[in-house]
């Protein structure tokens, strides 16, 4: 994978990140409605959605990194 | 990597994204709360999707080992090793977000559930398949014993299911596969198949990405042993 | 015929081997025994009745104390390059499994005997009043258990790993022996008709036939090169 393709990944996930980061600045959404709901909720549900866009963005960087490697390897 | 496989599977990668951008903005805009358990139950539109592809892909194993076994084809057996990567990454997944939400919505982090269960066994299987390649010498020695593991694991997952059904059941009924049809609310089934949906693509470009990684390091092994100018076996390539 | 002629050779080679040296049998009795001393220290009776929790202690000695003969099941023969004479000669690759399987059945029966000896004693646990079902039960439930062990043995043994590895490749799979049988066979115990464990039998033979077919099936993949 050239060095573009794999900037192209990493930009494409981190937009993929975006709706929680305009969340979790924005606050809660909606907090008057939800006032009565237990925010711990909230916690769990951003904890388990960051795991597993972490795990996998984790995934991809290390596919990318050996991709980097191999590839410089078959060059020479 | 060979031009097909890199444009293939980043024509699905882009695609997935796509609708990962789509999930997200149903999950955290549009999809109605759940109204028992509330905004946790949103952990549903991953935690359903990565069991989905985390299965997915080990039926992928289970295929490409058997005929790996029967044609001794070395692309199946990269196939097969590419999708258990990705099994264990999406069982991981599951097994994480699982207690998340069962924390909230039960008030246990753990439950003897029969899919959860199941989910944990499928882990450990997959580990054993790569246990058994890294610790042989002998890489088709290796192959031939994860093929064995994959094929095995598949076979008995059936009876390992109906095993911990049999034990007990806590876990929120099917509320999509059943048989008078979904009986979950139209906006939340819409976000679950974009989920679906999204998860099978990424799972599958990056498939595809890890296939190509593979090949192009058995190329290598093949060249740093036999030294340049020796034809590679089929199926190897760089 | 022939084909069980040869079966009948090889377990009777290995039987032979077994009741001169007294290897596995000598290591999984001794294990039995002990795990049965430690159990009785390990369990407060003030706290818990030693008959509520047999069947589990049973069934777990029976798996731990199986797993430690299954581990050397090819042992010898990885010696000194002797499994390459027994996959010379004209014997089909699934009697060579089969005949495995029935030298660990009759090892594992014995162990599983001594098992229930030690903790009847130890314990003075109530078997029930189902002495056949109970039989049948503990039967089926080892011979699946075995038809995996014996799969996953030959495998494990030419690993570098070893046996520490056939714990991770057959305890998944074990999950349904383990479930079928710890209940039947306290139901047995708390002496509830055999009706109430027709359908664990049922699915602890399932559970044997299918892990006897994969096993004959895949293991010349596992033992050829």
């Amino acid at each position: 994978m050239s060095k573009l393709n794999r900037w192209f990944l990493a930009l494409a996930l981190l937009i993929a990140f975006l709706p929680e980061l305009a969340q979790a600045q924005s606050g809660l959404p909606d907090a008057g409605a939800l006032a009565s709901q237990n925010l711990r909720g909230y916690t769990h549900m951003f904890i388990a959605y960051f795991i597993a866009w972490g795990l996998i963005l984790g995934w991809v960087v290390s596919i990318a990194r050996r991709l980097g490697r191999v590839e410089k390897a078959l060059r020479e | 990597m060979s031009g097909k496989i890199r444009w293939s599977g980043a024509v699905l990668g882009i695609l997935g994204l796509a609708l990962v951008l789509v999930v997200h903005w149903q999950v955290f805009y549009w999809v109605s709360t759940e109204r028992t358990m509330g905004v946790v139950q949103r952990i549903f539109y991953i935690h359903v999707p990565a069991a989905w592809v985390a299965f997915m892909a080990f039926g992928i194993v289970a295929v490409c080992s058997a005929v790996y076994l029967w044609l001794e084809d070395e692309r199946l057996d990269m196939a097969a090793l590419a999708a258990a990567e990705g099994g264990m990454l999406f069982t991981s997944i599951v097994l994480l977000t699982g207690p998340l939400w069962g924390r909230v919505a039960w008030g246990t982090w753990w439950t003897w559930e029969p899919r959860l269960t199941l989910t944990l066994l499928l882990f450990f299987i997959y580990l054993g398949y790569f246990l058994v390649r890294s610790s042989t010498e002998n890489s088709e020695r290796g192959k031939r014993f994860a093929a064995v593991v994959g094929i095995v694991g598949a076979l008995e997952i059936p009876l390992i299911h109906v095993s911990v059904q049999f034990f007990r059941s806590l876990h929120p009924e099917p509320v999509v596969m059943t048989p008078e049809g979904p009986s979950l609310p139209g906006d939340m089934l819409t976000t679950l198949f974009t989920g679906l949906a999204a998860f099978t693509l990424l799972f599958l470009a990056f498939f595809l990405f890890r296939y190509g990684l593979e090949r192009m390091k058995r190329a290598l092994a093949h060249r740093q042993l036999a030294g340049d100018g020796v034809p590679l076996p089929e199926g190897v390539s760089s | 015929m022939e084909y069980l002629r040869q079966m009948g050779a090889l377990i009777w080679k290995d039987v032979v081997i077994e009741l001169r040296t007294r290897e596995r049998i000598a290591a999984m009795g001794g294990f039995t025994v002990l795990v049965g001393v430690l159990f009785n220290y390990a369990i407060d009776p003030t706290v818990v009745e030693p008959q509520a929790i047999a069947s589990a202690l049973i069934w777990m000695t029976i798996v731990f104390g199986g797993m430690l003969g299954l581990g050397r099941t090819f042992h010898l023969e990885e010696e000194e390059g002797a499994f390459q004479g027994i996959l010379l000669s004209p014997i089909p690759r699934d009697a060579l499994y089969l005949g495995k399987v029935v030298a660990n059945f009759i090892l594992l029966t014995a162990v599983t005997i001594l098992v229930f000896g030690v903790f009847t004693l130890f314990f003075g646990i109530q078997l029930g009043g189902h002495p056949l079902a109970l039989v049948g039960v503990v039967l089926l439930g080892i011979l699946g258990f075995v038809a995996i062990g014996t799969l996953f043995s030959a495998m494990s043994a030419r690993t570098s790993m070893g046996e520490s590895l056939l714990p991770i490749l057959v305890f998944p799979l074990l999950i349904p022996v383990v479930i079928y049988g710890v209940t039947a066979t306290s139901r047995l115990f708390q002496g509830l008709p055999v009706s109430e464990v027709d359908g664990n039998i049922r699915m602890l033979g399932a559970f044997a036939v299918v892990a006897l077919a994969v096993g004959a099936g895949l293991f010349r993949f596992v033992v050829e090169e």
